[in-house]
């Protein structure tokens, strides 16, 4: 196996030409480390952990950029992004462990693309780009369209993310990451649910709401058809409940060795009327369910 | 027998090895170094039935790098287990499970290894496989052992197949009985396979010394049963292999090798390094661990009560299904001890049990922390509420109705001597708050009991030798993986020598030079090893009292030993160094060395004799389940326990504590969990879900004094009997949350969410 | 393909050799013969690997060696004062928290940190600190009364 520790973003994308498939890009390395062991050991390791300006969180245009490198523990001890994106905060604060949280980065997390990724139903309520540089372009894409299928995303296998950008949201939003799992640390989630909900000037009607699904779809998805049912409407108990049933049958869990498919159907449909709820009541005072 | 005043047994000195722990020692098995070892690795099997038509390891042998590989064509056609000789180290015709070893290379790096073993070349024809032990007994099932027979004991006219074991019991005529109940409860529970997890590796070095001897270092239970079994395999005299011990980082009965079919792999070890005429180490990973060693087996149990209204139990019937694996390992032992154990430990005058050991194509059980105890309790105590619900009858009272009382028999116990049952309920139910504490919505309030006898069996002796200033040394055959060697030995033989606890040294086991013994398993530890400690350090004593006699003019009875000196009772001022009597020995004995053993004829002659003073235990929990995903949480648990005398108190507790979070662990999270094809899905911690510190609730032990058990100084096995109720417990809290009873194991928010559905809730 | 790592562990500086895919913990335990630091999971999942990495509690077997470079790093070894043990790990023994003391060198490691942080956690602080820190022995109940024993002492409250 070969190993590069590139310097600079153009010496890694160099190498991510010339190795293509056969290369693996890493960063904390507890997801690379664990396949090098056990999979196949990659034609070459490209360590970009030598590239400056990668790392940090830096307020800009309305909103937060954040290096590919920061670390989930650096996004966790933010003062800025526990108060600007909770709902961020939240899935960095869930992260496995506090060992795997101080060198696991939010730029490996979101490349490994795994559907139960941690981070990636908040970033897709909260309508964050990815900054993404090839040798022969650069573009910004939103996460809604970046990820293809369980490991595979826009990046192809030459791509390299360098940094996000999460605008703001409405000030009057409030928002949640409710994760499912059976410890309560450490464990990967079974169902992820992140909900973003903006009431309206008087608080009566939803004006916006987002809601993210992990862990039940080949990706991390919006539930979109349930975000246009409860566009622009008051959120009743009932609609509450048809609601968080749509968001059931917009996810397509599998059968595995964690649980069944229907089981997490039924995570989805409570976690969707529990954040729902919650986000209303925070977003408005009112109960949103009976 | 027991003093009024002791030294130092009773109280909690630190660990004897804690400083070498907490300062990183290397001590354990992993922590081996030998000069210029080579690297092994194991082939295991990628079917979980398949009959093996080919090996081809030549690529394998030309491999640079490569020093060894080897097959079962290497070895003697000799097989090994326990009730039934029915493994290869290496599998000869057939594999069983995926998991199987099948072939082993040694070579000079981990990389070459895992190269080599891609190489070896296996054609297997597959067979049909079967997981599930209803199934595996069914005529249509597969055969996994063609050559092995059914049980000689097996019922008249039972049609079975793949039964490796049969147990049965039988008490007074519970069909009459059964028909004069008022009301009857049938029911069937379920729990599944376990893996114990200890966190260190097993492995095991070997190397061939100049004399022909093989070494082995093994962090394995069972040191001298490693030697039998290397011995045995390899067709070597059993006086050419020499087993020495590491300390284990945790073993819970899944480091059993030569005390059961299990996948050894000390002779496989040792076959390489003969073959390679070099030092062999494996290491096996984390994940290769789950799916080849030996397991805590699942259960299927069949129980049905019949009952008076007023709560007395007249009669039981039920059938244990217990789950093997590919190969007996412990499993005769185990479902035996299961199928005993679902007569409950409650008065039962009418009792027919019968228990199957069954063979399928998964990991082997092994005699993994209370073999057997957890899956019946989970049982015998979820049927007690379900009856005390059907009665209308407080879960606690009816347990006390059934109460048997010194003299009386349960099942499997011709004579209770003393029962601290009811103790342990009434206890517990004031720790817990039964009545009084205030639950909320979803919340919960559970109570099971439990007992665990020390598993019979030959016993194991002891040598101390007192060193020319005083201290002493002391051989036992039991290893070190957290329990006796560091805190209850060391403190017998410093009271019983009236020396420091520091001056004692236990040493690891060397099959060269340690007294033999069976295993450090069954909860017999203290009973084993701390008696024949202390017969031993008393045979030491008398020895240097019989010398410090005549120099003080005194009778021996007269003498006492405090402080390192050796004193005329009620005299003070006569007395005499012991290092001095020690040193004396040279000329008069040549050296103190006593010698003890627990003998186990006479403690089975006195349980006859006098009746059985068994442990028992009582756990209370309050949960709180949720409604919408079926996550439990315990919000406080109590585990109350007789354990006779504590020797040394916090180490007594932590092997309450931690028996009871493995149980704790098994309700909640773990499972090991596999395809159709017998695949094992989640052999790594990423999906093998160990319990966390965040959701282990604060486990509060309380000891209760007053029964003393056969043990040196009236105390009773402590290692595994906190496994037994914490499965029932955690499931009556939540049909006390929820009113829904979960029957299947674990308890995980799946099951439980299910089971509320399925209930309409 | 093998790389140089230049690092400071317990205070010393070492240079050594590796494969490029060599984890810290086994740069740690082959190359260096440093025993004290375990492996156990091998795949971040159990914490037993844990040591003190610039200052924060990782676990080493999905570190590369190759990221030591430059790094200051603690282990096990390196947290007594020659005879003296650290607070922390004198309660470890005292509590009776250590029986198998496999998961133990970890723990030690996580707790320090948490201890250099506050010393008074809450039990939230100590559920961050060690959720990532299997034990299979003690059930947990003797090394938070460890972690509180050592608090108190750290403090001068015992």
């Amino acid at each position: 196996m070969e190993y590069f520790a590139p310097k600079s973003i153009s010496e890694a994308l160099s190498l991510l030409d010339r190795y293509g498939g056969e290369a693996r890009v890493i960063a904390g390395g507890t997801d690379v480390m664990v396949d090098v062991k056990y999979k196949e050991e990659p034609g070459c390791l490209i360590n970009i952990k030598a590239i400056s300006g990668l790392a940090g969180i830096k307020e800009s245009n309305g909103g937060v950029r954040i290096g590919a490198l920061t670390t989930i523990r650096e996004i966790e001890t933010s003062a800025l992004i526990r108060e600007k994106l909770p709902v961020l905060w939240e899935a960095a604060h869930q992260f496995a462990s506090l060992q795997i949280r101080n060198t696991a980065t939010i730029g490996g997390n979101i490349c490994r693309a795994s559907p139960s990724g941690e981070t990636l139903a908040p970033l897709l309520v909260l309508d964050a780009k990815a900054n993404l540089v090839f040798s022969d372009k650069e573009t910004a894409q939103p996460f809604t369209g970046f990820f293809s299928g369980p490991g595979e995303t826009s990046l192809g296998v030459k791509g390299l993310l360098t940094a996000i950008d999460v605008p703001y949201p409405a000030l009057a939003s409030r928002s949640v990451y409710l994760k499912h799992a059976v410890r309560g640390a450490m464990d990967i989630a079974m169902v992820g649910v992140a909900v973003l909900v903006t009431p309206d000037a008087a608080k009566n009607n939803v004006q916006e709401v987002r809601i993210g699904l992990a862990a039940v779809a080949p990706t991390p998805i919006r539930a979109s058809k349930t975000e246009a049912l409860l566009r622009g409407k008051p959120l009743t108990p009932t609609l509450v409940k048809q609601a968080a049933e749509m968001a059931a049958s917009e996810s397509s869990p599998i059968d595995d060795q964690r649980s069944s498919a229907e089981y997490r159907r039924w995570i989805v449909e409570a976690l969707t009327r529990r954040g729902l709820a919650q986000t209303w009541k925070a977003a408005t005072g009112k109960e949103a369910t009976s | 027998m027991a003093k009024a005043e002791f030294s130092v047994v009773g109280s909690s000195p630190g660990r004897i090895g804690g400083v070498e722990r907490v300062v990183g020692k290397g001590v354990y098995g992993i922590d081996v170094m030998l000069k210029d070892q080579l690297h092994g690795g194991i082939l295991r099997s990628q079917y979980a039935h398949a009959r093996i038509v080919s090996i081809d390891t030549s690529e394998a042998r030309a491999l640079r790098g490569v020093h060894a590989v080897v097959t079962a064509a290497d070895t003697p056609d000799v097989r090994y287990g326990r009730s039934y000789m029915d493994r290869y180290i290496l599998a000869r015709t057939k594999v069983r499970y995926m998991g199987d070893p099948v072939a082993a290379v040694a070579a000079e790096t981990p990389a070459i290894v895992k190269q080599a073993l891609k190489k070896i070349k296996i054609v297997y024809e597959p067979l049909p496989v079967v997981i599930d032990p209803e199934e595996a007994m069914k005529a249509e099932a597969p055969t996994l052992h063609e050559d092995m027979p059914l049980p000689k004991n097996l019922p008249e006219g039972a049609k079975v197949k793949n039964v490796c074991g049969f147990a049965a019991v039988h008490v007074g005529d519970p069909e009459k009985a059964m028909a004069e109940a008022d009301i009857i409860v049938e029911e069937a529970y379920e729990t599944k396979m376990i893996h114990p997890q200890y966190l260190e590796p097993r492995m095991t070095a070997a190397q061939v010394e100049p004399n022909g001897r093989i070494t082995v270092w093994a962090n394995a239970q069972a040191p001298f049963p490693v030697r039998q079994e290397v011995a045995k395999t390899l067709g070597v005299p059993l006086n050419n292999v020499r087993v020495i011990s590491a300390e284990l980082g945790g073993g819970f009965g899944g480091k059993g090798s030569g005390i059961t079919s299990g996948a050894a792999i000390e002779p496989i070890c040792a076959l390489l390094a003969m073959k390679a005429n070099r030092a062999v180490m494996i290491v096996l990973d984390k994940a290769e661990e789950t799916i080849s060693t030996t397991i805590r087996a699942g259960a299927k149990m069949y129980i049905k009560t019949g009952v008076k209204k007023d709560g007395t139990i007249l009669a039981r019937t039920g059938k244990v299904i217990y789950d093997a694996g590919a190969y007996s390992g412990f499993g005769t032992q185990a479902g035996s001890r299961c199928t005993n154990m679902l007569g409950g430990w409650y008065l039962m005058p009418n009792c027919h049990i019968d228990g199957y050991v069954v063979y399928t194509n998964k990991q082997v059980c092994g005699p993994v922390r209370g073999p057997g105890g957890p899956q019946a309790a989970f049982a015998v105590e979820s049927h007690m509420d379900s009856i005390a619900a059907q009665l209308g009858m407080d879960p606690a009272e009816f347990r006390m109705k059934n109460m048997p009382k010194p003299g009386d028999k349960i099942v499997g116990v011709a004579k209770l001597r003393d029962v601290s049952l009811g103790e342990t309920i009434r206890i517990a139910k004031e720790k817990i708050g039964w009545g009084k504490v205030k639950l909320e919505k979803n919340q919960g309030i559970g109570i099971a009991t439990g007992s665990w006898i020390e598993s019979a069996g030959p016993g194991g002796g002891a040598v101390v030798k007192v060193n020319e200033d005083g201290s002493a040394t002391v051989h036992i055959g039991k290893i070190d993986m957290g329990t006796i060697p560091g805190f209850g030995i060391p403190m017998i033989v410093a009271e019983e020598l009236g020396i420091p606890v520091s001056d004692v040294t236990v040493l690891n086991v060397d099959t060269d030079a340690s007294p033999w013994d069976a295993g450090t398993v069954g909860s017999r530890g203290i009973l084993v090893s701390g008696t024949a400690s202390r017969l031993a350090a008393i045979d030491a004593r008398e020895q240097i009292f019989k010398m410090a006699a005549s120099q003080l003019e005194a009778s021996p009875d007269d003498l006492e030993i405090k402080d390192k000196q050796i004193r005329v009772k009620g005299t003070p001022a006569k007395s005499v160094a012991l290092a001095t009597i020690a040193t004396n020995a040279h000329n008069v004995i040549g050296e103190v060395i006593g010698r003890g053993y627990c003998d186990n004829l006479k403690l089975m002659a006195e349980e006859k004799a006098h009746g059985s003073s068994q442990p028992f235990t009582t756990h209370a929990c309050v949960v709180e389940v949720d409604p919408d995903t079926g996550n439990v949480k315990i919000l406080k648990y109590v585990a109350v326990h007789d354990i006779g005398f504590p020797i040394h108190r916090a180490a007594v507790e932590g092997q309450i504590e931690g028996a009871a979070a493995m149980s704790i662990g098994q309700a909640l999270c773990e499972q090991v969990v596999f395809d159709k094809n017998g695949r094992t899905m989640n052999p790594s911690f990423v999906d093998y879900l160990m319990p966390t510190i965040n959701m282990m609730p604060r486990i509060e032990t309380t000891l209760v004094p007053g029964y003393p058990g056969a043990g040196p100084y009236g105390a009773k096995g402590a290692g595994e009997i906190a496994c037994v109720p914490p499965l029932a417990c955690i499931a009556n809290a939540i049909y006390n949350a929820t009113g829904v009873r979960v029957r299947r194991l674990p308890l995980s928010p799946e099951n439980v969410l299910r089971a509320l559905k399925e209930a309409g809730r | 393909m093998s790389v140089t790592v230049n690092t400071t562990i317990n205070g010393k500086k070492i240079t050594g050799r590796a494969e490029a895919a060599t984890s810290l913990l086994e740069f740690l335990r082959d190359s260096l013969e440093m025993k004290g630091t375990k492996l156990c999971c091998n795949t971040g999942e159990c914490g037993a690997c844990t040591v003190i990495f610039n200052g924060k509690p990782i676990n080493s077997c999905v570190t590369l060696a190759a990221d030591a470079e430059g790094a200051e790093i603690t282990t096990i070894e390196g947290l007594a004062d020659g005879a003296s043990l650290h607070a922390v790990q004198q309660a470890f023994i005292d509590t009776g928290a250590v029986q198998c003391g496999y998961c133990t060198p970890g723990y030690i490691m996580s707790v320090k940190v948490l201890l250099d942080r506050t010393t008074k956690p809450t039990a939230e602080d100590i559920d961050e600190a060690v959720s990532g820190n299997i034990c299979r022995c003690t059930g947990y109940a003797k090394i938070v009364d460890a972690i509180h024993l050592a608090a108190d002492r750290l403090a001068g409250r015992a």
